[in-house]
C-alpha cells in the first residue's frame, strides 16, 4: 500500500468517532433514499402485477365513465361485430374479518370466455376447475397464499362484507399459481363466476368492463375502429396499457414529494460529509502543508482526500443498504396505506428488491460523499504550502470570505426565487429552486452568526465574565471550522421548521375546510377499501328509511365515481343538495349564489381547484364526459376549494347526472336533523334499522371530521418519519462537527487549564460555546424555515397538488426548532467538556 | 552516497512582499546572491527579516514578486506549480525548525515517503550504499537511520521520540532521496545546545558525504561559523557577513 494511503487510513482509524459519524451520515442518507424508493417501487409493483394479473392478456377494455356497462353489449360484440376474444368482467372489493386489513378484490369472470385472457382460469395444470366455480352458487377460488393466510381449504366458507352487505362465500378451489408473478398478482383476488360476482356486487345485468384482445396489426386496427363506431353512448374503448399508466400516474406527485424528501435526507448527509472532510482537512492543514513541502502535488492531495471520502462513502453505502432494507419494510406499509386511503386499492406483498434501486442508492451515497468532499479537497490542495500551516491565515481568510459568501448566498436565493417565478408546473424546477434557496441561506449563515454573536457578546460578558467573552469570541475566531457546522445545523433546523409549518398550515386549512364543508349533521356511506373515498351504492330502501326518520329535516345525496379514462383520472360526483348544503362550497372567484343557481339548473359543472390547476383549465372551459347520450362537453361554471382529492373532482347537479347517465345509485347521504335532535342518538337509531347482514357507516359531523383528520395525519406519517430521519442525520452531523471542533481545540483548552482554569470552568466554557452556536443556529433557522415554508406552501405544494393553503405558524414549531438546535449543540459540548476536564493539561499541551 | 555535486543557486534582484491586513510588508527588496555548487551557507538575520521566505523561494514553495531564482540551470519562476513541486520532490531536501514529521507514519515510513514520491521506492536501486553499491529503498532508509543513530526506532511513531531524535529523523528524511540541495530552517532552533550540536554534526557529515549544497537559516552565530560562508539578511537584501 502506498505510504500516502497508509497515512490517510491511519488518520481515519485514529479518529474513529469522526469516521463513525461520517459513515453514519452517508448510511442514514442512503437508507432513507433507498427505503423510500423501495417502498414506492414495491407499491407500484404491487399495483402493476395485480393489474396485469387481473387484465391478463387483454389489450383493450370497454368501459364507461360511470363504472359499468350493460351486459347486452357483450352479445352484440360477439354477434354483430364478430369480435372473437371478448371477456366480461365484474370487479369490486370485499373485506373479511378472517383476512383483516386486506382489500379483497372480487374478480367475476365467465370461465368460458377466458381462454385468450387469464391463463390461471383457462384450465390446464395450474388452472381452475371451472365446473365447480360455475356450479357452486357464489363459489370462490383463491390463491394458495390467500387461502393459507385465512386458514381456508376447499369446502370452507369465507364470510365477507361487500359494499356493506354480508355474504358467505363457499371456497370451491385453491389455485396454485404457476409462477411468482401470478402468486403476487392473485394474492388478494377472490375469483368468482360472473353471475355470483354480479349478485354480491349488486350488478345484475351489468359488467364492470369487457376485456378485449385485439391484434396489433392492420386487422386489429380495423377492428378497433369498427368497435369504436358501434359503441353505444357512455361506453368507450381504452387501451389497457394507457389505463394502467393513468392509474399509476395518479401517485406521481406523491412519489415526487417523497423522493424529494428522501433526497433532502441525503443532502443533510452531504453536509455531514462536508463537515467531516472539511474538519479532517482543517485538522491536518499542517500535515498537508508538510506533504506539499516534501513534493506531494496538488493532484495527489486531492486524490488522497477523495480516496478517504470514497472509503467513507462505500462503507456508508453498504451499511445504508442494510438499514434501508429494514426501513423499507416499515415504510412500505405506510406508503401502501396512504395510496389505499387517497388513490386506489393496492396490495403490497413485500419489498420489491429492484437491483437498479440498490445501484442508485450506492451511486447517490458514494457520489454525494465525493461531491461533498471535493470542495475541502480542492481547498486543501490549493493552499500554499507555506500558508497552509498558518492558522491565522486560514481564519483571517475565512473571515474575509464571510461577506462574499453572504453575497453569493443572496445571489443563489435570487436564482432560486427567479426559478420559482417561472410559470411552470414542473416539480423538478420547484425542487431545484428550493435547493438554490436552501444553499443560498446556508451561505448567508456565517454572516448571520457573526451578527448574532456580536450582539450576544456583551450580554455574555456581563453574565459570565471573561469566560463568556472567550466563548463568544471563539465562535468568530474559529469560523473556518464553526461556519460549516452552523450552516448544517441551520439548514437542518430550517427545513424541519419549513416542513412543520407546511404540515401545520395544511392541517389548519383542512380543518377550516371541513368546518365549512361538513354542513349535514349525519353522514351515511358504505364501508370500503379507501378511507377517503366513499364507494359502492347504498340500498335504495335503506335510503328511503333513513330520510324518513322523524328527526331528519332534509338531506343531500352524493354519487361518487372514480373515473379513469385515457390519460386522465378524476372523481365525478352527482349532488342533490339540501339548500343548507349549498353553503359548503367556497369558490375561488364569482358569487356563490349565482354559481350554485347555474349548477342547480344543470347549466354546467363545478370543478375543484386541483382539477382545473393540474389540467390548466378555468371557468368557461369544458369538461368532456362520455355520457349515455354520447360525448358531452359541460362548461365549468365555478371552481371550488377542495382538499379531498388530489386528482380533482367534478361535480354536477343530480338532475343533470340523471339526464346524462342511467345510474340511479347513491354513494352517500348527508342528513340534516331537526334543531333539537341529538346526532349521536339519531345515528344509533338509524343503525338499528339496518337489516341484519348489511352494514353502513353512519357518522355524526364531528366523528366524520375526526376520521378525515385521522386520514390526514396518516397521510403525513411518512413525511413525519422522513422529517425525523432528516433531522437525525443533521443532528448527528452537528454533534460530530461541534464535538470534533472542541476536541481539536485540546491544546488551546489545555493551555487554559494550565493557566489555572478548573475543570468545571472549562466545561462551562465549552458548553457555553457550543450552546451559543446552537442558539445562533436555532434563531437563524426560524426566519429561514419560514421562508422555506412559504416556498413549500405556495409553490411546491400548489404545483404538486394544486391546493391553496392558508399559512399558519404555531409558536410550538418555532420553539421546537430553537430548542432542538440548542439541545443538540449543548449535547455536542458535553463529551469534549467531560474529556478535557479529565485530561491532564500537560498531555493536552504536549505537541507531536 | 552521491556521485555528483549539488547545484549552484542564483538569486537575482528578488523582491517579495506580503499583505498584512491593509498594509503591505516588504520582506525582500532586491536580494541577490550566487551560491556555488556544493557550498555550505548560513543565512543570518533577525526574526522577521525574511530568512524563511528566502528558503521558501529557493525551494519553489513560494514565488518572488519579481526577480529570478535559479537552481542550477533551472529558473524556478518559469516552472508551473506542478513542475516546481516535482522539482522540489526530486532535487531538494528540507529540514524544518519544528521537524514536521508526519505523525501517522512511522519513522521508517517517514523516510520512505520522499523515495516513494520520486518513484524510487520500488525501484531496483533507490540510491547507493556507503560503499557505492546500489541499494533498495528500505535498505537506503535504514542505512540513513543507522547513520543518525536511530536504527532501533524505525518502527516507532514520531510522537514517541524526543525533539532531538525527531530532528535527526527529519534530517535523514531530507537526505534520503539524495537531493542536490538541502535547505534547513532553524534546524537547532527548537533544541537544547548539546542536542543541537549533535544534530548539526549529523547534518554536516551527511551533507559532506553527499556533496550536497546546503543552505541553513539560523540565529546561531556558532552554527553559522561552521559553514563555508555566512550571508546576512539586512533590510531585505543579502550581503556576505
Amino acid at each position: 500500500m502506498r505510504l500516502l494511503t497508509r497515512a490517510s487510513l491511519r488518520y481515519l482509524t485514529q479518529h474513529r468517532l469522526q469516521l463513525l459519524l461520517s459513515v453514519l451520515g452517508v448510511a442514514l442518507g442512503v437508507a432513507v433514499v433507498l427505503s423510500i424508493d423501495l417502498a414506492i417501487q414495491s407499491a407500484r409493483t404491487g399495483f402493476r402485477i395485480s393489474a396485469e394479473t387481473v387484465s391478463g392478456r387483454a389489450t383493450h377494455v370497454l368501459a364507461s365513465d360511470v363504472g359499468f356497462v350493460d351486459e347486452g353489449l357483450l352479445a352484440s360484440l360477439r354477434i354483430d361485430l364478430d369480435v372473437p376474444a371478448a371477456a366480461p368482467v365484474v370487479e369490486g372489493y370485499a373485506t373479511s374479518a378472517r383476512l383483516p386489513g386486506r382489500a379483497l378484490r372480487i374478480l367475476g369472470i365467465d370461465p368460458f370466455s377466458e381462454g385468450p385472457f387469464r391463463p390461471y382460469v383457462a384450465g390446464g395444470p395450474t388452472g381452475v376447475d371451472v365446473s365447480r366455480l360455475i356450479t357452486t352458487r357464489r363459489g370462490v377460488a383463491l390463491s394458495s397464499g390467500l387461502a393459507s393466510s385465512g386458514g381456508l381449504t376447499p369446502g370452507d366458507s369465507l364470510a365477507v362484507t361487500v359494499e356493506g352487505q354480508a355474504w358467505t362465500l363457499p371456497v370451491v378451489e385453491v389455485i396454485e399459481p404457476g409462477d411468482e408473478l401470478a402468486r403476487a398478482g392473485l394474492a388478494d383476488v377472490l375469483l368468482m363466476d360472473i353471475a355470483g360476482a354480479q349478485e354480491v356486487l349488486r350488478m345484475t345485468g351489468r359488467l364492470s368492463r369487457i376485456d378485449l384482445r385485439l391484434e396489433d396489426d392492420a386487422e386489429g386496427a380495423a377492428r378497433v375502429a369498427a368497435v369504436e363506431s358501434a359503441l353505444p353512448g357512455g361506453v368507450g374503448l381504452q387501451s389497457v396499457g394507457t389505463r394502467s399508466e393513468t392509474m399509476s400516474g395518479m401517485i406521481a406527485a406523491f412519489d415526487v414529494n417523497l423522493t424529494a424528501l428522501s433526497l433532502l435526507a441525503l443532502i443533510f448527509g452531504m453536509f455531514l460529509i462536508y463537515n467531516a472532510v472539511t474538519f479532517s482537512v482543517v485538522q491536518r492543514r499542517q500535515i498537508l502543508g508538510r506533504l506539499r513541502a516534501l513534493g506531494v502535488t496538488r493532484g495527489e492531495i486531492v486524490r488522497m482526500i477523495l480516496s478517504e471520502a470514497l472509503w467513507i462513502g462505500a462503507l456508508g453505502a453498504v451499511l445504508g443498504t442494510v438499514a434501508g432494507l429494514f426501513l423499507a419494510r416499515g415504510l412500505v406499509g405506510m406508503v401502501a396505506r396512504t395510496i389505499n386511503d387517497l388513490y386506489f386499492a393496492v396490495s403490497v406483498q413485500g419489498i420489491d428488491l429492484e437491483p437498479l434501486l440498490l445501484v442508485k442508492g450506492w451511486v447517490l451515497g458514494i457520489g454525494a460523499t465525493l461531491l461533498a468532499a471535493l470542495p475541502p479537497a480542492l481547498e486543501a490542495a490549493g493552499a500554499n504550502p507555506r500558508m497552509a500551516a498558518l492558522r491565522s491565515v486560514v481564519e483571517s481568510r475565512a473571515r474575509r470570505l464571510v461577506p462574499r459568501a453572504a453575497a453569493w448566498g443572496a445571489v443563489l436565493c435570487l436564482v432560486g426565487a427567479g426559478l420559482l417565478l417561472i410559470p411552470t408546473r414542473s416539480l423538478a424546477v420547484s425542487f431545484t429552486a428550493l435547493f438554490f434557496v436552501i444553499t443560498g441561506l446556508a451561505f448567508a449563515t456565517p454572516a448571520g452568526t457573526l451578527v448574532l454573536v456580536g450582539a450576544v457578546r456583551p450580554i455574555l460578558g456581563r453574565l459570565a465574565g471573561t469566560l463568556g467573552l472567550i466563548a463568544a469570541r471563539g465562535v468568530g475566531t474559529s469560523l473556518s471550522r464553526t461556519a460549516p457546522a452552523i450552516a448544517a445545523l441551520v439548514v437542518a433546523v430550517s427545513v424541519t421548521v419549513g416542513l412543520g409549518v407546511m404540515i401545520q398550515s395544511f392541517r389548519g386549512t383542512l380543518v377550516q375546510w371541513l368546518d365549512g364543508t361538513l354542513r349535514a349533521d349525519v353522514y351515511v356511506s358504505l364501508p370500503g377499501p379507501g378511507a377517503s373515498r366513499a364507494t359502492g351504492t347504498l340500498w335504495p330502501d335503506l335510503v328511503d328509511d333513513f330520510v324518513a326518520h322523524p328527526q331528519v329535516s332534509g338531506y343531500s345525496t352524493y354519487r361518487g365515481i372514480d373515473l379513469i379514462r385515457e390519460g386522465d383520472a378524476f372523481r365525478l360526483v352527482a349532488l342533490e343538495l339540501d339548500p343548507r348544503g349549498e353553503s359548503a362550497f367556497d369558490f375561488l372567484d364569482g358569487a356563490r349564489e349565482e354559481i350554485m343557481s347555474r349548477f342547480r339548473a344543470g347549466e354546467g359543472v363545478i370543478a375543484s381547484e386541483p382539477y382545473v390547476f393540474s389540467r390548466g383549465l378555468e371557468v368557461g372551459d369544458a369538461v368532456t364526459l362520455t355520457t349515455d347520450q354520447g360525448e358531452r362537453a359541460l362548461p365549468i361554471v365555478g371552481v371550488f376549494y377542495d382538499y379531498g382529492s388530489e386528482q380533482g373532482t367534478v361535480m354536477m347537479a343530480r338532475s343533470l347526472y340523471d339526464r346524462l347517465f342511467d345510474d340511479p345509485g347513491i354513494t352517500s347521504l348527508g342528513l340534516f336533523l331537526e334543531d333539537e335532535a341529538n346526532s349521536d342518538v339519531v345515528v344509533g337509531e338509524l343503525l338499528s334499522i339496518v337489516p341484519d347482514g348489511r352494514a353502513v357507516i353512519a357518522r355524526t359531523n364531528d366523528s366524520l371530521r375526526s376520521a378525515s383528520l385521522e386520514v390526514f395525519d396518516r397521510t403525513f406519517q411518512v413525511t413525519a418519519v422522513l422529517r425525523l430521519l432528516a433531522f437525525v442525520v443533521a443532528f448527528v452531523g452537528v454533534l460530530s462537527a461541534l464535538a470534533a471542533l472542541q476536541l481539536e481545540r485540546a491544546r488551546e483548552l489545555g493551555l487554559l487549564r494550565a493557566s489555572g482554569m478548573t475543570p468545571g470552568q472549562l466545561g462551562r466554557l465549552v458548553v457555553t460555546q457550543t450552546g451559543l452556536i446552537g442558539l445562533a443556529a436555532g434563531v437563524l433557522a426560524v426566519p429561514m424555515g419560514l421562508a422555506l415554508s412559504v416556498v413549500m406552501i405556495f409553490v411546491v405544494n400548489k404545483r404538486s397538488f394544486g391546493w391553496t393553503l392558508n399559512m399558519e405558524v404555531g409558536p410550538e414549531v418555532l420553539l421546537q426548532a430553537v430548542g432542538l438546535a440548542l439541545v443538540g449543540a449543548l449535547l455536542a459540548g458535553v463529551y469534549p467538556a467531560w474529556k478535557m476536564a479529565r485530561t491532564s493539561p500537560a498531555l493536552a499541551l504536549r505537541g507531536e | 552516497m552521491r556521485d555528483r555535486e549539488g547545484p549552484s543557486i542564483d538569486l537575482i534582484d528578488v523582491h517579495k512582499s506580503y499583505e498584512e491586513g491593509e498594509r503591505t510588508h516588504e520582506v525582500l527588496t532586491g536580494a541577490s546572491v550566487t551560491i556555488p555548487a556544493g557550498q555550505r551557507v548560513a543565512i543570518l538575520g533577525p526574526s522577521g527579516s525574511g530568512k524563511s521566505t528566502l528558503l521558501n523561494l529557493m525551494s519553489g514553495i513560494d514565488l518572488p514578486d519579481s526577480g529570478t531564482v535559479r537552481i542550477g540551470d533551472t529558473d524556478l519562476g518559469r516552472l508551473s506549480e506542478r513542475d516546481r513541486t516535482l522539482f522540489r520532490r526530486d532535487h531538494i531536501g528540507f529540514v524544518f525548525q519544528f521537524f514536521n514529521l508526519l505523525p501517522t507514519l512511522t519513522v521508517l515510513e517517514n523516510l520512505l515517503l520522499p523515495l516513494e514520491l520520486s518513484g524510487r521506492a520500488n525501484g531496483v536501486r533507490a540510491g547507493r550504499g556507503v560503499d557505492g553499491s546500489g541499494v533498495g529503498a528500505e535498505e537506503q532508509a535504514r542505512a540513513l537511520l543507522d547513520a543518525v543513530e536511530l536504527g532501533a526506532r524505525a518502527d516507532a511513531f514520531p510522537d514517541r521520540l524526543s525533539g532531538g531524535e525527531q530532528q535527526r529523523v527529519a534530517i535523514a528524511r531530507s537526505l534520503v532521496h539524495e537531493p542536490d540541495l538541502l535547505l534547513a530552517d532553524e534546524p537547532t532552533g527548537n533544541l537544547d545546545e548539546d542536542t543541537g550540536d549533535r544534530v548539526i554534526e549529523v547534518l554536516e557529515s551527511l551533507v559532506a558525504a553527499g556533496r550536497t549544497t546546503l543552505v541553513v537559516v539560523t540565529h546561531s552565530r556558532e552554527l553559522a561559523g561552521r559553514m563555508d560562508r555566512i550571508l546576512e539578511l539586512d533590510h531585505g537584501r543579502l550581503r556576505d557577513g
